[in-house]
């Protein structure tokens, strides 16, 4: 919202400049979004006189005036605008000069230079109300009234050397009082320590006069109590429709607000006072256009019916519904409650006489149809915050007198106030011990009641450590008394708060293992040449079709940024193949991509009934120039995936051949992948039957949809349950002294017999009360007569802890391997 | 319910005489009987979701038993391997892993900064609870002072499920589980993660982003506690004396609110790019826990007090590494994370 700085300066105490006030608002009372200097705007223009005039010889259009800025010589000026008479005071643009109202538009600033029109020179220009600013007349310039003084700044008599301040209306989204001047000035002067003292017209007792004898019928029907509180309305007659005065005209420009007639300037005045907005209807035209109306004007709070609809001030339609409360007369609405008026029932230069409306309007009802139908006036905004029921009357008594001061109206009818009981002010009781320890300051109760009473709370009681404190009508936001720390607090000065660590220390109460682990593989797997990426949480079912995944599985998105951010991810794999291929296109070849994240499966719910969390990690991994000879994907995978589990003490987890698996015996998240997977090249990686993931070589379609080579894995492991797997026990066993011996075994074996199988029973055999051994892979061979076969070549590392093992020793020991491991596996001894 | 009954009838009939892939068809296919049947469960009533859902997928599963291992093995013509092996049939030693020879690798930027942060907050006695990504609105309006139709909701354009679930649009979501997990006080917990606003996309502004929220409840705690604790926090992490203010802020899960202010740590208030020549810049919202929020957390605000902070990772890590247009944290373009 706009505020002039004059005008917080004309109703409150602030001494101060208008860069100290606009730091106070700063580190008092919320953010500042922009600063505005208005006279800035209307430098260069100057009241002026017509001194002569002469018709343009070349167009029916143009005006040619001498002009007196009181200077020695007369300047001459083309005008749009031939009806000026002599002697007439005028707005000048002097070349330099900003056209203001192109200042904040959409257009680009338009600056006065001296031309030739229609060849004749004009050195300047002679500006219209709407050029200026402050009307909506475009086809005419602006007279001025008489007393305007020739060549001073038109600044200067229009009052406009001040700065504007918008304060983000977010900083005040509980604060509807601030959304007057009167609220403002009283915070602001609060604030530089001085006393507040709100006029009677603003904070209550209003003595109204009604007439005595005839009054003009009017009938009010509140039929919408629960989202309408309170409903004035006053009719004044003899209201004689003009332009404002210039110091009201001036306020509105300076609020932001174009002045359109003295009736509707009133309303809008009251409004920024104080933050409760006002509407004027016509009263004849509520008669006139109400056929059932038999010379009375009707009022009707109602909903809407569904499917009514109603043409705006802003001249657009707007179609209702019951969720929308509207004022209508007996048939039609006549105005969106607190937000917008209708259109036949505006004021305009024909009206005499005047529905004044002084109400309030439920925030959530306002703000949920000003969201429906997308009109954000400023009556709306100010309705969105709770406001002061009390002030309906008082506004209302405060626009009857300016109406009675500007427009010649007098009242003409009875006052109408339609309310619900209004509560009482509230009490609230402040322990001073309490309020420092919370703020961590040591303010005596002098200051705090300085304080509160400077912000206009009463105080009701008091000991030494406590006060009980009356709370303003103004201020429904304050309900508790950690409401009342705060003002203390900011008015006092947040930033006077000495800074201190808190006393005692506070211990970790439990290991975030998941945070922990994550950090270890990110650490591991970057380190052997992984990126980690992190991609949107959103996918759309193309992507997912294009991984074989169902769309079904996934949770739809009510109100998706776009159709391609519709869906939740039902697994990291695709983004991250979406990636890959983007990655592919920019040159690269060789890479690991993983992510560590959570995705969701609309079938998943977790004990708080709420869509299963795990985390995951997946990761693609992608080589151009390998070929079927350099063995199946699944080894490159395979290999960085156990090194990385190796590293953080998971041990003991098995790889076993998705084509061997039931379907129905993988978790869901699984089984929602295994599309992705070549069975026969991919595993399910599990722990003590527990399954983890899925690992191995992309499907060959898959592949293809991403355009990745043939050399192309990926994996996808559930670390929520891998963190619950314990870190295997690590236990010193001494180390024999004598040599180590190396020996080879190479067994022909069927290609469905486990290398891990043997490998362990080589292990058991080698290491025991004696023995000490290692076992390494070194070759795994087969060709085309080995039909069905495979020769895999161990090597075996071995020491005695009593003996240096001579060649027998050796030799029996490798004896006994190969009986056990003939016999077990039906090998061969090569 | 009754659906639900009706179509477990209908499988006891259909599973004695169809075979496998035709019952999947009938109930678990596109249109399947049971996979309409799930997409139903957003009109179940809250209280009898869970059942539901339970009933659902027990008869899925009940369904999927139905298939024999043969049925089950997707066809591939692939050989079989053995993935218990070190590597591949006629794999020559050469040829066997590279990538780590030749690729650098690197860890995000935006979780190597969460990372050192958590570090920071753990050496100070944080604990660390990571953010959900789907919750409920209790969690993420009503637990933390946001009542239904409060207009402080309209702060964040918030995603929202078909099913009525919300994405989070900050971390303050876990609030009330932190409490409640951490409690009794001293509780001091720190609640990294993923955020989500709808708002459209541009160099500065991201529909996903990651933050990091900041709870810390015990007797007799005060607004300068606050003030101290995240200067001294923020000091570790930037390496930097740092010259700290707040303004007023509102929201409503903190009373006091402030918006916490640093010097420009890369000006030193001299006035740059970064501040904008402002020589300061806004960091993070933050303030004292509205006693509603303790409450609902379990906590007697009576007798504890406490604060609470939220700031962005996004745009800490653009300002520590000089990233100018945030869209590049998500776009996992390797040209980009080459550089981390």
């Amino acid at each position: 919202m706009k505020t002039s700085i004059n005008l917080l300066k004309q109703y409150g105490n602030i001494d101060a400049s208008d860069e100290k006030i606009i730091q106070l608002v700063k580190d008092h009372i919320g953010e500042v979004e922009s600063t505005h200097d208005i006279g800035e705007e209307y430098k260069n223009i100057t009241i002026a006189q017509v001194v002569e005039k002469e018709i343009h010889p070349d167009s029916e259009k143009l005006g040619v005036y001498k002009i007196d800025i009181g200077g020695d010589n007369h300047i001459q000026v083309v005008a749009g605008d031939r009806e000026l008479p002599i002697g007439a005071k005028v707005a000048y643009l002097a070349p330099g000069a900003t056209v203001p109202s192109s200042v904040n538009s959409q257009e680009k600033p338009f600056v006065i230079k001296a031309i030739k029109l229609r060849g004749v020179e004009s050195h300047g220009m002679l500006g219209s109300a709407r050029e200026l600013n402050i009307g909506n007349d475009h086809n005419r310039v602006l007279i001025l009234e008489d007393d305007a003084p020739v060549g001073e700044p038109f600044a200067e008599y229009y009052d406009l050397n001040d700065v504007t301040l918008e304060i983000e209306n977010k900083a005040l989204t509980n604060r509807g009082d601030l959304f007057g001047i009167l609220g403002l000035s009283r915070e602001l002067t609060a604030i530089t320590g001085n006393p507040f003292t709100s006029p009677t017209w603003y904070n209550g007792q209003n003595n109204i006069e009604e007439p005595n004898g005839r009054t003009l019928p009017i009938k009010v029907i509140n039929d919408a109590e629960i989202t309408c509180p309170r409903y004035c309305a006053v009719v004044l007659e003899n209201v004689t429709i003009k332009e404002s005065p210039v110091w009201l005209k001036s306020a509105l420009i300076k609020s932001g607000i174009r002045p359109i007639n003295n009736m509707v300037d009133i309303t809008n005045y009251i409004s920024i006072l104080f933050g409760q907005p006002l509407h004027a209807f016509d009263y004849d035209k509520i008669i006139n256009n109400d056929e059932h109306s038999n010379g009375e004007a009707i009022v009707n709070i109602r909903m809407a019916k569904n499917n009514e609809s109603m043409l705006g001030l802003d001249d657009k339609t707007y179609t209702l519904d019951d969720s929308v409360m509207v004022i209508a007369d007996s048939l039609h609405p006549i105005a969106i409650a607190g937000i917008i008026g209708g259109q036949n029932t505006e004021v305009d230069s024909n009206t005499t006489r005047v529905i004044l409306e002084a109400a309030n309007f439920e925030k959530t009802s306002i703000r949920r149809t000003s969201m429906k139908l997308g009109i954000f006036t400023d009556a709306a905004t100010r309705f969105k915050r709770a406001l002061d029921l009390n002030h309906c009357m008082s506004a209302l008594s405060r626009a009857i007198d300016l109406g009675k001061e500007l427009t010649g109206s007098s009242i003409a009818s009875r006052i109408i106030d339609i309310k619900q009981p209004i509560p009482e002010n509230k009490n609230i009781s402040l322990d001073l011990n309490r309020l420092n320890t919370h703020l961590g300051l040591s303010l005596t109760k002098d200051t705090v009641k300085n304080i509160l009473t400077n912000l206009e709370y009463k105080i009701i009681e008091e000991s030494d450590t406590s006060l009980i404190v009356e709370v303003p009508s103004w201020r429904p936001d304050v309900s508790i008394r950690e409401d009342i720390h705060e003002d203390i607090g900011r008015v006092y000065g947040f930033n006077n708060i000495p800074l201190v660590l808190p006393e005692k220390q506070i211990d970790t109460k439990r290991k975030n293992k998941i945070f922990e682990m994550k950090k270890s593989i990110r650490k591991i797997l970057s380190g052997t040449g992984g990126y980690e990426t992190l991609n949107y949480s959103f996918v759309d079912s193309n992507l997912l079709k294009r991984c074989n995944l169902s769309p079904d599985s996934a949770f739809k998105l009510k109100n998706p940024l776009s159709p391609e951010l519709s869906l939740m991810r039902t697994s990291l794999l695709p983004s991250l193949l979406l990636k890959g291929q983007e990655n592919i296109q920019r040159g690269f070849e060789n890479f690991i991509l993983y992510e560590l994240n959570i995705f969701h499966n609309h079938s998943s719910f977790d004990q708080d009934n709420l869509p299963e969390e795990n985390w995951y990690l997946s990761a693609i991994i992608t080589e151009r120039n390998k070929t079927e000879l350099d063995g199946s994907p699944y080894y490159t995978a395979k290999y960085y995936l156990e090194r990385l589990l190796n590293a953080i003490g998971r041990e003991n987890i098995t790889y076993d051949l998705v084509a061997d698996h039931l379907e129905m015996e993988l978790p869901t998240e699984i089984r929602n992948v295994l599309p992705m997977f070549d069975p026969n090249t991919s595993a399910i990686v599990s722990f003590n039957e527990v399954h983890l993931g899925i690992i191995g070589e992309l499907k060959e379609e898959i592949k293809g949809n991403f355009k990745l080579p043939p050399h192309s894995a990926g994996w996808e492991i559930n670390i929520t349950e891998l963190s619950n797997i314990v870190e295997k026990a690590k236990t010193h066993k001494e180390t024999p002294i004598y040599p180590f011996i190396k020996e080879d075994i190479c067994f022909e074996i069927d290609k469905g017999v486990k290398y891990s199988d043997i490998e362990t029973d080589i292990k058991r055999i080698v290491n025991n009360s004696k023995l000490m051994g290692r076992v390494e892979c070194l070759d795994i061979y087969s060709s085309k007569e080995l039909v069905g076969k495979k020769r895999i070549t161990y090597r075996i590392v071995i020491s005695h802890y009593e003996k240096t093992l001579a060649e027998k020793d050796i030799q029996i020991i490798k004896k006994q391997i190969e009986e056990n491991i003939s016999e077990k596996y039906n090998a061969i001894i090569i | 319910m009754n659906q639900i009954e009706d179509i477990q009838k209908e499988f006891q009939i259909d599973k004695e005489k169809l075979d496998y892939a035709d019952i999947k068809e009938k109930y678990l296919g596109k249109q399947g009987l049971l996979t309409i049947a799930l997409q139903e469960i957003r009109n179940i009533p809250d209280e009898q979701r869970a059942e539901y859902g339970k009933k659902v997928n027990d008869l899925k599963n009940e369904i999927l038993e139905t298939q024999n291992v043969e049925q089950q093995k997707t066809y591939s013509n692939k050989e079989r391997i053995d993935p218990t092996a070190p590597f591949d049939i006629n794999t020559k030693g050469e040829k066997r892993n590279r990538i780590s020879l030749i690729s650098k690798g690197a860890v995000h930027p935006i979780t190597k900064e969460v990372e050192t942060l958590v570090e920071i907050f753990k050496g100070m006695g944080f604990d660390v609870l990571e953010s959900r990504q789907i919750d409920d609105d209790y969690h993420m309006f009503e637990s933390v002072n946001f009542p239904k139709g409060h207009p402080a909701r309209d702060m964040y354009d918030t995603f929202l499920t078909e099913d009525g679930y919300v994405l989070p649009a900050h971390t303050s979501t876990m609030q009330n589980r932190a409490l409640k997990l951490f409690g009794p006080p001293p509780i001091a917990v720190v609640l990294p993660g993923r955020c989500f606003r709808n708002e459209a996309t541009d160099a500065g502004h991201e529909h996903t982003f990651h933050q990091i929220e900041g709870v810390y409840v015990d007797k007799d705690i005060s607004l300068g506690n606050m003030l101290a604790t995240i200067k001294t926090y923020l000091e570790a992490y930037l390496e930097k004396e740092l010259e700290v203010k707040v303004q007023p802020a509102y929201f409503p899960f903190t009373e006091p609110d402030c918006e916490f202010v640093i010097s420009c740590p890369f000006c030193d208030k001299a006035g740059c790019k970064t501040c904008g020549y402002s020589g300061w810049i806004e960091i993070m919202g933050c303030g004292m826990i509205h006693p509603n929020v303790l409450r609902e957390g379990g906590i007697d605000p009576d007798i504890y007090t406490g604060f609470a902070w939220g700031f962005g990772v996004d745009r800490l890590t653009m300002i520590k590494k000089g990233i100018k247009d945030i869209r590049h944290l998500r776009d996992s373009n390797l040209n980009f994370l080459e550089q981390f």
